[in-house]
C-alpha cells in the first residue's frame, strides 16, 4: 500500500540543551524542516555542531524535540521505533563481549524477533555485507571497516524500512570509505530502504545521496537541499565524472561560509581556545 | 551548588547523624558493654582532651620520625636504582618485572624477620616502611625515565644536546611527574605500613598507643587515638596530594 | 654471500652468554647471585640467632611441610582467607550493583564508601580484635574489611564507564530496561569485576596476615611469633617464604582468571 506524503517529515524542529539560565545552554537546532521520500538516500551535511546528528537522533526517536514535530509515515515520533528505524553509529556500537553473529542476533532479540528466526536472518544479513566467514569473530578481531559492516549487518537484520546512519565511515581511512560507499549504494538499489546519512565528507555526500541537505552553522537550520540526479547503484565512473565534481564544488561554496562561522564561534572570547 | 549535590550532601549528613545516634543509643542503656564500645560522648570527650593536652605528641613524634626516615631511605634508593635501571632497555626488562613481582606479595611478611633483626624498637618499623615504600618509587622512576617520548629525545639529539643537557632539560622534566607520583604513593604506603606494624609489635608510636588502650580496657581513650590517627592520615594524605599537584604543575 | 649463508656461518655464541642476554635468563642469574651471596655471607659471618643461609632455609621448609601443627595453622589461615573473601563478595557485589545502577544511591553513598576506603585499617585492628576475639573470627572480619572495598568500587566503575553509545544503541533497537541490564550492563561489567576480585584477594590476604601477626592462637601468626621468640631464623624464613609463595600463586590465579574474562577487551 503506497502511503501518501513523505516517508519522513521534520517540521520546524528546534532542539535546546540546557535550561534557560544554564550558562552551557546550547541551541542545537532552530526551526529545521526537512522531508525524505521513500526509497531515497538523503544526506545531511554541515559544519561541526550544526545539529545534523541531533536531527538524526530526533528522527529516530532517541530524543523528543523542544519544538516542532517529526513524523514517520505520517505518525508522530515520540520514542524509539525499533521496528521501523535502525541506527548505525560512528563509534563501534557492537557489543565487544559477543561474536559478530551474536551481536546481530541480540539486536533482533531486542526488537522482538522470534528465536527460531534469528539464526537465518543473521546469516542473510552477514552475507549481504560480505562478513559471512567472520560470523564467529569478536569485534576486537575486526578492522574498522569490518566493524562498521558488522554494525550494518545488525541493522539489516532488523529488517526495518528506515536506516539512520550517523557518520558511519568517519573513523575509517579514505580507501575503505570508498569501498563501503559503493557497497552501500548497491545495497540501497537492492533493498529500496530509505536512508538518512550524516556525513562531513563532501565527496561522500554527492556520491551516495539522492539529495543533500546542507545545514547552516549552529543554531542549525536547513540552508538548502541539492538534488543529485543519478540512479543507484552508483558506479565507479560517477566518482570520476564532471557532474560529481560540479556538485561537490557547489556544496563547497554553500558550506564554506558556514564552516568559517563555526571557527569563529569556537573562539567567542578570543582566548585562542581550539 | 547544584540541586542534586545538595540533596546528596543532606543524605550523607543524615546518614552520619543516624550512625552517631545509633552509637549513642547503643551505649546509653548499657546494651553493649562499655568495655567494648564506650559511649560516643566519652570517646569524643577523650578525643578533645587528647587534642587539647597535646599528650599525643610523644607517640606522634615517634611515628612521624619513623615515617620520615623510612621515606627518605626509600626515596633515595628508589630514585637512584630506578634511574640506573632505566638507562638500558635490557636492564628494564630484567628488573622491572622482578620489582613488580616482589611488590605483588604482601611485604608485611618481612616484618617478623625485621623484628628478629632489629627488635621491637623503631628500627623494625623504619625497615618495613622503607622496604614497602621502595617499590612504588622504584617502579615509577623506571617508568618515568623509560617512557620519555622518543620524539623529545630525537629532537634534542638533532639539536646537538650534550649528555648532561639531555638529562637535565629533557629526561628529568619529562620523568618528573611520574616520579613525583611514585614518591607520593611511597609516602602513603610507608605511613600505612608503619602504622600497621606499630600496632603489631612496637614499643611506641600511634599504632602502639591504640593497642595499649585496647589492652588496658580503656576503649574511650582507644577511640580517641583512633580518631586522632585517622585525622593524621587524612592530613598527611591531603598534604602529599597537594604537594604532588603543585610539583606536577610547577616546573613544566 | 647470500643472506641465509651468512646467517648459517656466523660464529655461534656460547649458550651461557646467549642465556644471559635474554631478560628471563639475566633475571634468574640475578636471583642466583643473591642466593649465593646470601649463602656465603651468612656462613662466613652471620649470627645464627638471626641469620640462616638459603640451604638451611630449604631444609627447614621441607621440615615444616611435614610439621602437622604448622600445616594445620596454614590451613586455618587459608580458610580464614576464603571465608572473608566469600563474605566480601556477598556484601560487595550487591552494594556495588546498587550504587552503580542507581544514581541517587550512588550520589549519596559512594562518597561515604570512598571515605571509609581511605581510612587506614591498621587503626581499627585492635578494635576488631576486641569485638571478635582472638580466634579466626577476627581474622575473617579484618580480611573482610580489606576485601569488600575493591570489589564494591570496581563494580561501580565497571557499571559506570560503559560507553553511552552502547546503551543508546540497545535502546534504539527496542531493548527494555531489564534487557539492557542483563545483556549490556552486566556483561560489560564482568572484566572490572574480575579485576576487583584480584585486588580484593590481595587485600584480603593482607588483612588476614596483619590480624594473624597481631594476635594468633592457631594460625600462622602464632608460628611467626614462636619462631621469632625462639630465635629459629631458618624456620621463620621458611614460613615467610612459604606464605610469600602462596601469595604469588593466588595472585597469578586471579590474574589468569581476570585475563580470560577480559579477552574481548580491545
Amino acid at each position: 500500500m503506497m502511503r501518501a506524503g513523505p516517508a519522513i517529515r521534520a517540521e520546524s524542529v528546534s532542539q535546546v540543551f540546557g535550561a534557560e539560565d544554564d550558562p552551557r545552554r546550547v541551541v542545537a537546532l532552530d526551526g529545521a524542516s526537512l522531508d525524505a521520500t521513500r526509497g531515497e538516500l538523503l544526506c545531511l551535511i554541515g559544519p561541526s555542531g550544526c545539529g545534523k546528528s541531533t536531527l538524526l537522533n530526533l528522527i529516530g526517536g532517541l530524543m523528543t524535540p523542544s519544538a516542532g514535530e517529526i513524523a514517520i509515515d505520517g505518525q508522530r515520533v515520540t520514542g524509539p521505533l525499533p521496528k521501523k528505524v535502525a541506527f548505525v553509529f560512528q563509534e563501534s556500537a557492537l557489543f565487544p563481549w559477543r561474536s559478530v553473529a551474536d551481536n546481530v542476533k541480540l539486536g533482533m532479540a531486542f526488537q522482538g524477533v522470534a528465536k527460531s528466526e534469528r539464526a537465518d536472518r543473521a546469516r542473510e544479513a552477514l552475507e549481504a555485507v560480505g562478513l559471512a566467514e567472520f560470523a564467529d569473530h569478536y569485534p576486537a578481531q575486526l578492522s574498522g571497516g569490518m566493524k562498521q559492516r558488522a554494525q550494518l549487518a545488525r541493522a539489516l537484520g532488523l529488517k526495518t524500512e528506515f536506516l539512520l546512519m550517523d557518520e558511519p565511515f568517519a573513523a575509517l581511512d579514505e580507501q575503505t570509505r570508498m569501498v563501503l560507499g559503493e557497497d552501500l549504494s548497491e545495497l540501497l538499489a537492492r533493498t529500496g530502504k530509505t536512508i538518512v546519512f550524516v556525513t562531513h565528507s563532501l565527496v561522500e555526500a554527492v556520491f551516495l545521496a539522492d539529495r543533500v541537505a546542507v545545514f547552516t552553522a549552529r543554531p542549525g537550520r536547513i540552508k538548502t537541499v541539492i538534488s543529485v540526479d543519478e540512479g543507484h547503484p552508483r558506479s565507479r565512473s560517477f566518482m570520476t565524472s564532471d557532474k560529481l565534481a560540479r556538485l561537490r564544488n557547489q556544496l563547497y561554496d554553500l558550506l564554506h561560509d558556514e564552516i568559517r562561522k563555526t571557527m569563529v564561534l569556537r573562539d567567542p572570547d578570543g582566548k585562542g581556545r581550539t | 551548588m547544584s540541586g542534586m549535590k545538595l540533596v546528596y550532601h543532606l543524605v550523607q549528613a543524615a546518614f552520619v547523624a543516624a550512625l552517631a545516634l545509633a552509637w549513642y543509643l547503643a551505649t546509653y542503656n548499657g546494651y553493649i558493654s562499655p568495655i567494648l564500645l564506650p559511649s560516643l560522648t566519652a570517646s569524643l570527650h577523650e578525643f578533645w582532651l587528647l587534642l587539647a593536652s597535646g599528650s599525643y605528641w610523644p607517640d606522634l613524634q615517634v611515628t612521624l620520625t619513623e615515617l620520615g626516615t623510612a621515606f627518605v631511605i626509600a626515596a633515595v634508593l628508589g630514585c637512584a636504582i630506578g634511574y640506573l635501571v632505566s638507562r638500558s632497555g635490557f636492564t628494564v626488562r630484567v628488573f622491572d618485572p622482578l620489582f613488580a613481582g616482589l611488590y605483588s606479595i604482601p611485604l608485611v611478611l618481612l616484618f617478623p624477620l625485621y623484628v628478629l633483626f632489629f627488635g621491637l624498637g623503631s628500627g623494625s618499623k623504619i625497615a618495613i616502611g622503607a622496604t614497602i615504600a621502595f617499590f612504588p618509587i622504584v617502579l615509577n622512576t623506571i617508568a618515568g625515565f623509560d617512557y620519555v617520548d622518543k620524539a623529545y629525545i630525537t629532537a634534542a639529539k638533532s639539536m646537538g644536546a650534550s649528555g648532561f643537557q639531555m638529562f637535565w632539560c629533557i629526561m628529568l622534566p619529562a620523568a618528573f611527574p611520574v616520579v613525583i607520583t611514585g614518591l607520593r604513593m611511597g609516602f602513603i604506603v610507608a605511613f600505612l605500613s608503619i602504622l600497621g606494624t606499630e600496632t603489631i609489635a612496637s614499643l611506641a608510636g600511634l599504632g602502639h598507643r591504640i593497642v595499649t588502650y585496647a589492652e588496658s580496657m580503656d576503649p574511650a581513650k582507644m577511640f580517641a587515638y583512633i580518631f586522632f590517627a585517622i585525622l593524621i592520615a587524612f592530613l598527611l594524605n591531603f598534604l602529599v596530594s597537594t604537594a604532588e599537584r603543585r610539583a606536577r604543575r610547577g616546573p613544566t | 654471500m647470500s643472506a641465509t649463508a651468512a646467517l648459517r656461518d656466523r660464529p655461534r655464541r656460547m649458550p651461557l652468554v646467549d642465556f644471559l642476554s635474554r631478560p628471563g635468563g639475566a633475571r634468574l642469574a640475578v636471583i642466583a647471585l643473591i642466593l649465593i651471596v646470601w649463602e656465603v655471607g651468612v656462613r662466613l659471618g652471620g649470627d645464627p640467632l638471626f641469620w640462616a643461609p638459603p640451604s638451611k632455609v630449604v631444609v627447614a621448609f621441607f621440615q615444616l611441610i611435614g610439621n602437622v601443627p604448622v600445616m594445620t595453622a596454614l590451613g586455618t589461615t587459608l580458610w580464614e582467607l576464603i571465608a572473608a573473601f566469600v563474605i566480601a563478595l556477598a556484601v560487595g557485589v550487591p552494594v556495588g550493583l546498587l550504587l552503580g545502577l542507581h544514581r541517587f544511591m550512588r550520589g549519596s553513598f559512594h562518597p561515604i564508601v570512598l571515605m571509609l576506603y581511605a581510612i587506614p585499617q591498621a587503626t581499627i585492628l585492635p578494635l576488631v580484635i576486641l569485638v571478635f576475639g582472638i580466634g579466626p573470627a577476627s581474622k575473617i572480619a579484618f580480611g573482610f574489611t580489606h576485601a569488600v572495598f575493591p570489589i564494591t568500587v570496581t563494580i561501580v566503575a565497571g557499571v559506570q564507564n560503559i560507553k553511552p553509545t552502547l546503551l543508546t544503541c540497545a535502546r534504539s533497537m527496542g531493548a527494555n530496561r531489564r534487557q539492557i541490564l542483563w545483556n549490556v550492563v552486566l556483561p560489560h561489567m564482568i572484566p572490572s569485576f574480575f579485576t576487583g576480585m584480584r585486588l580484593a584477594m590481595s587485600a584480603d590476604l593482607l588483612g588476614v596476615l596483619l590480624a594473624e601477626l597481631y594476635v594468633s592462637q592457631a594460625g600462622v601468626g602464632h608460628f611467626t611469633r614462636l619462631f621469632t621468640e625462639s630465635f629459629e631464623p631458618q624456620k621463620l624464613f621458611a614460613l615467610v617464604a612459604g606464605l610469600a609463595a602462596i601469595a604469588v600463586i593466588l595472585n597469578e590465579l586471579c590474574r589468569r582468571a581476570e585475563r580470560r574474562m577480559s579477552r574481548w577487551h580491545e
